[in-house]
C-alpha cells in the first residue's frame, strides 16, 4: 500500500476513535491527515516520473502548499467538461477544501469539529483519491501537477 | 484585505439560494447559515454551515445527503462569477445540540 493510502487510511481510524465522545485532537489529527494523504498521492505521483530515483524525496520537498493551490485549471468548454475535465476538477477542489480544513484543524484552536463533518471532509479525500487515479496518466493531469509545482502554463 | 468580490454584493443572490436549498431538501436539511469572509490564504470564500437531521447523518446515508446539498448549492450558485471559493461545513442536530455556542471550523 502506498504511503497516500496509508494516511488516508489512518485518517479514518483516527475519525472513529472515541465512540460517542470523540476527541478533538482525534478529529483534528483526521482532517489534517487526509489533506496530507491527497497531497502525498499527487507529489509522490510527480516525483515517481523523475528517473533519478535518489532525487525524488528532494523534488517532493520543493512542492509549496500555496503554489499548489494557486495552479489553475479551466476545462476547455466550461458548460460542457469532458468526464477527464470534469475528475480533475474534482482533484482540485478537494485539495483547496481539505486545504481550508487542514489549516482550520491545526491552527485554529476556537473551532470545534463534529464527527459529521470529519467523516464529509474524508469522504472528499477519498473520492478525490478515486478521481485522481482514474486520470493520473492523463496529460492535463499531469500538466496540472506540473502547474502545483510552480511551473507557468506555457 | 483583498478586493472585494461580486459576493460580497450580490448575497441577496447567496440567501436566496440558500433557502431554496434549504427548503428543497427539509427535513434532511436543519437548516443551513452560511458567511462570506476570507479563508486562510486570504481569499474571499463562503463558508456554508449546515445541520443535518440526525437521520441524514447517518454513516450509510451522510455521503448521499451531503452530494445532494453541495450539487444543489453548486446548481444555483456560480462560485467563479461570485469570485468565491466555497467551502461546507456539517453538524447533526444533535451534535449541534451538545456543540452549541462552540465555533465551526
Amino acid at each position: 500500500m502506498a504511503f497516500a493510502d496509508d494516511l488516508l487510511a489512518d485518517a479514518f481510524h483516527l475519525a472513529s476513535r472515541g465512540g460517542k465522545k470523540p476527541k478533538q485532537s482525534s478529529l483534528r489529527r483526521a482532517v489534517s491527515t487526509a489533506y496530507y494523504a491527497l497531497f502525498h498521492l499527487l507529489i509522490d505521483d510527480f516525483v515517481a516520473h523523475w528517473e533519478l530515483e535518489h532525487q525524488r524525496a528532494r523534488l517532493g520537498r520543493m512542492f509549496e502548499h500555496r503554489k499548489m493551490r494557486e495552479a489553475t485549471f479551466k476545462p476547455v468548454n466550461k458548460n460542457s467538461p469532458t468526464s477527464i475535465e470534469s475528475d480533475l476538477s474534482k482533484v482540485i477542489e478537494a485539495f483547496l477544501r481539505l486545504q481550508d480544513d487542514r489549516y482550520a484543524a491545526d491552527y485554529d484552536v476556537a473551532k470545534v469539529w463534529s464527527r459529521s463533518d470529519v467523516l464529509t471532509t474524508l469522504a472528499l479525500a477519498e473520492q478525490a483519491f478515486k478521481s485522481w487515479r482514474s486520470i493520473r496518466k492523463e496529460k492535463i493531469a499531469q500538466d496540472h501537477l506540473l502547474s502545483m509545482f510552480g511551473a507557468r502554463r506555457g | 484585505m483583498p478586493t472585494l468580490p461580486a459576493g460580497v454584493y450580490k448575497e441577496a443572490e447567496i440567501a436566496s439560494a440558500v433557502a431554496e436549498v434549504e427548503k428543497l431538501l427539509a427535513p434532511h436539511v436543519v437548516r443551513i447559515r452560511y458567511e462570506i469572509t476570507t479563508d486562510w490564504n486570504d481569499d474571499w470564500a463562503v463558508y456554508f454551515r449546515v445541520v443535518l437531521s440526525d437521520k441524514a447523518s447517518k454513516k450509510n446515508r451522510l455521503r448521499e445527503v451531503v452530494a445532494n446539498i453541495e450539487a444543489q448549492l453548486a446548481e444555483r450558485l456560480d462560485y467563479d462569477a461570485l469570485g468565491l471559493y466555497h467551502y461546507h461545513h456539517y453538524r447533526s442536530k444533535s451534535e449541534q445540540a451538545e456543540l452549541r455556542g462552540k465555533a465551526w471550523p
